[in-house]
């Protein structure tokens, strides 16, 4: 919970020099990012046999097999002939459901609050990713398979964010979702108001201070960002208007903040916003509506129950906690049956963790909007998979467990909402990244620990 | 919307004209009435389940319980259908009461300044209209530990049920342990520490090593003061520890590392204190000797990230390693004002996916904490005579999909007036823009 603070850490950019490097060109939004080692070789064909399958998109088959080719779902169903070859997975008593999709995360990021200033979206968490942290591969262990690496709500608009897929084991540009559409965030409320952090003799207060200015510091960098597209849209017209022996038009300065505004504003760039209270929601909402704009979704969002209706008139997604309220002064109005609220009056909702300890158990998450608002158990887990997909613009190939979606499977030895239910086996484009029969286990640990004879004499006192 | 006018029509109807029988509930102003909870699977957690039963609640106390049970004359009937009768979960490690907003400033009250306040009484700080109170009585648990944080001796710990006009109508008991802290020793940052962990670190060392002795040399003076026949001047501290000391009342040590816990023992050896360890996500390298010692252990958060030197599912698999030992073992949500007490039994739910079996998990929830704490007698279990404590759910509570029906504390129906339900139903409520 005190990671929810998130008390800005003023990283320097200079982490970024210990990660790769690799990314998109700036204003080439929807080039996609160069995908090395995960596909597996052509031919390579995977049976999960007589499973329960959570499809996420058309209810629950029983007995049912997964057939994976290439590292992409071939087929699903009980009437399924597994092909001679197959590498076969036996799922008797296992449910599979489609990998967990995480939409706020910022595991694998070195660094995420680059909070000097308050626009900074320039940076890209891309840039800063790791494929070593701990975290990683224990999200893996809970079922996540992708993740929405996220810049933190130091200030008002951050950096990019980094679209993942869970390789383990992989080199760090191996990570990154081929195709995955960029996006950026956006914070309101507390956390850029610093009003958590104490106030140290010697540094200027940063602006803005209130919702007022966050306000304003939206309105005046779209405002500058409109100006922006307009000179080069000019100077676009202008050379393919020139004739020969005209002399060539001079470019506009290229400016790379204003660069990653102006796809927002094409649509190029999904916009996940921080955000608590209903009244800097609606703002934000009107902000981007007066640009030409969407959301994509609105993060924690704790107080989306009380204007469910116009968050889903405005086509905005909502990406919330489960249940954890009070920790600030704007989280005091969070009800666990904000999901189900939200849901209802047809928002597109997901629960996330924006930590690397709820990301573990993500699907017990899930599982308190049917508890608290009575969302249908399908529902429930679409929270975690496909409406995550759709709020990352993903869906297309992966959240659900339909034919010619990547693989990204959560095997579990029971149903995922079940108390004495855990991951079994982690699969990502139809490999497996986790496998508990191989891993190492507190068990193992402590039949290693036998053998080698800890000593347990009492050695305490002073 | 139903259920809420439902329950508050309920607890409208509860008679005022009854005269109390000297119920230990004095949280009513109204004398409890009768109630009757039908058809339910009794879930008493000592003892085997009824199919279909009645529990029959009166002066606060569950008087009958039974597959053929009558209904009482007068009594309000819960028709339980469907549903579950368990006893009420307690949580054996919270700051409830202290903290409504842990941001704000004045929203906790939960450190005093100094290292040692033994003389600290928890109720004097405990907030009994705290939001957090009935959000927490909503999920069935129906009691919590609540203790102050910071230094090596917080002061008493108390139980207190989630329901009441005062602290002290709350509290079951203002002093059920003395709460001290074993600092760590050779370590680096929470979590990260122990055997397994990071290194011991300079001047933070030396500073932990002058702790354990302060620890040491605090409690030797207490004890000698406590047995003077007529110490003057007097010392209220020194004084507050003297139950401790004499094993009136078991000291509950926060502890995470096993040279914690070694060196919690150790304190408890030399001292003779009657020891539970709390916390002690490394109590499973020790699960032997805390078994064959028979401390108790209260275990959890399990919602919390492992230290990096152990494996991923250490947090979950150790309360089942501790189980299996043999040590009697009961969870805490560790709620710091995060309002996580209502999760209580999910963090036992963690454990059962890796090794606990699901029966002791919900024992770790109701009868287990009750036996730790020293009200084994009067909480924890479904059975004649005990405070009625207790819920009506639809399923077993350590499964997030069940939901909670019904809430009594202390043989009162509870309404459902907590924050979260009322704000629920004012905004499904609101009409379409």
């Amino acid at each position: 919970m005190r990671s929810l603070l998130l008390i800005p850490l003023l990283a320097g950019l200079s982490a970024a020099g210990a990660a790769a490097q690799q990314a998109a060109p700036a204003g080439q939004a929807d080039a996609a990012v160069p995908l090395k080692a995960p596909i597996p070789p052509a031919g390579t064909l995977v049976a999960i046999t007589n499973a329960t399958v959570i499809t996420a998109s058309r209810g629950t088959l029983e007995k049912a097999t997964v057939l994976i080719r290439n590292g992409k779902i071939a087929a699903v169903g009980a009437n399924v002939t597994v092909p001679p070859g197959a590498q076969v997975i036996d799922g008797t008593g296992k449910f599979v459901m489609p990998g967990i999709i995480d939409a706020h995360s910022h595991s694998a990021a070195e660094a995420i609050n680059e909070g000097t200033r308050s626009i900074t979206s320039q940076v890209r968490i891309e840039d800063v990713l790791r494929e070593d942290g701990l975290g990683l591969y224990r999200s893996l262990a809970g079922g996540v398979t992708t993740l929405n690496v996220l810049h933190g709500s130091a200030n008002t608009i951050g950096g990019q964010n980094g679209v993942i897929k869970i390789r383990w084991g992989l080199p760090v540009d191996s990570l990154l979702f081929a195709g995955a559409p960029p996006g950026i965030k956006f914070a309101l409320g507390e956390n850029v108001r610093q009003t958590n952090q104490p106030q140290l003799p010697g540094r200027t207060p940063r602006y803005p201070r209130t919702r007022m200015g966050q306000e304003e510091v939206l309105r005046d960098a779209f405002t500058r960002a409109r100006e922006y597209q307009a000179e080069w849209k000019a100077y676009e017209a202008a050379r393919k208007a020139l004739r020969r022996g005209q002399v060539e038009p001079i470019p506009p300065a290229r400016d790379l903040q204003l660069d990653a505004l102006v796809e927002v504003m094409e649509g190029k760039r999904l916009v996940h916003a921080h955000s608590y209270r209903s009244d800097e929601i609606l703002m934000i909402l009107r902000v981007a509506k007066d640009f030409g704009f969407r959301i994509a979704s609105l993060q924690h969002v704790l107080e989306g129950y009380k204007i469910a209706d116009e968050i889903a008139a405005a086509g905005t997604g909502a990406s919330s906690f489960a249940d954890n309220w009070a920790y600030k002064l704007e989280a005091y109005d969070a009800i666990p049956h904000n999901a189900a609220i939200m849901a209802e009056r047809g928002v597109v909702v997901t629960i996330n963790s924006d930590s690397d300890e709820r990301a573990r158990r993500l699907y017990q998450e899930a599982a308190k909007a049917m508890k608290y608002g009575g969302v249908s158990e399908e529902a429930a887990i679409r929270m975690i998979t496909l409406n995550a997909a759709i709020q990352l613009g993903v869906d297309k190939v992966t959240g659900s467990i339909d034919v010619g979606k990547d693989a990204d499977l959560a095997v579990f030895n029971g149903h995922p909402f079940a108390p004495a239910s855990r991951v079994e086996m982690t699969l990502i484009d139809g490999r497996v990244f986790f496998d508990r029969n191989k891993a190492f286990t507190l068990e193992q640990l402590i039949e290693q620990l036998k053998r080698t004879r800890i000593n347990t004499t009492s050695d305490g006192a002073p | 919307m139903n259920r809420l006018l439902l329950l508050s029509g309920c607890a409208a109807l509860v008679p005022g004209a009854l005269a109390s029988q000297g119920t230990p509930s004095s949280a009513a102003r109204q004398a409890p009435a009768v109630y009757a909870i039908t058809n339910a699977t009794i879930v008493p957690v000592v003892g085997p389940r009824i199919a279909s039963g009645t529990v029959v609640i009166r002066d606060g106390k569950i008087a009958a319980v039974g597959a053929n049970v009558a209904v009482p004359a007068g009594a309000q009937v819960i028709d339980a259908k469907g549903m579950s009768v368990y006893p009420g979960m307690i949580d054996s490690g919270t700051r409830l009461g202290l903290v409504e907003i842990g941001s704000v400033p004045g929203g906790q009250d939960t450190q005093e300044l100094g290292q040692f306040n033994p003389q600290d009484n928890v109720l004097t700080a405990v907030n009994p209209h705290s939001e957090h109170i009935g959000i927490t009585r909503a999920n069935g648990v129906t009691s919590v530990i609540t203790s102050a944080t910071g230094g090596l001796i917080q002061g008493s710990a108390a139980l207190i049920d989630m329901a009441g006009w005062t602290p002290y109508e709350m509290a079951e008991s203002g002093q059920v342990a003395m709460v001290m802290t074993f600092p760590r020793v050779g370590g680096g940052g929470r979590g990260q520490g122990g055997r397994f962990g990071g290194q011991p670190q300079g001047d933070a060392t030396e500073m932990q090593n002058r702790q354990v002795l302060d620890l040491y040399t605090y409690l030797r003076n207490a004890k000698a003061y406590n047995e003077r026949s007529n110490p003057v001047p007097q010392n209220r501290a020194y004084a507050a520890l003297g139950p401790a000391l004499r094993g009136e009342v078991p000291v509950v040590f926060d502890v995470e590392t096993e040279s914690q816990i070694r060196g919690a023992l150790a304190v408890a050896d030399t001292f003779k204190l009657k020891v539970i360890l709390r916390g002690a996500q490394e109590a499973w390298m020790l699960a032997d000797t805390l078994a064959a010692r028979k401390v108790p252990v209260i275990v959890g958060p399990t919602t919390e990230s492992p230290a990096n030197s152990v494996p991923y599912d250490a947090i979950y698999a150790n309360p089942g390693v501790l189980a299996k030992a043999g040590v009697v073992i009961a969870f805490q949500s560790g709620d710091g004002g995060e309002g996580n007490a209502r999760n209580l039994p999910y963090n036992a739910a963690l454990a059962t996916a890796y090794g606990l079996d699901p029966e002791e998990g919900l024992r770790s929830v109701t009868i287990n904490p009750a036996r730790i704490w020293g009200v084994g007698d009067r909480l924890g279990s479904i059975e004649v005579g005990k405070t009625a404590n207790l819920f009506v759910a639809t399923g077993d509570p350590l499964d997030v999909r069940t939901q909670v029906k019904h809430v009594f504390v202390k043989g009162e129906l509870q309404p459902w007036d907590d924050r979260h339900t009322k704000l629920y139903e004012k905004f499904r409520a609101r009409p379409k823009p």
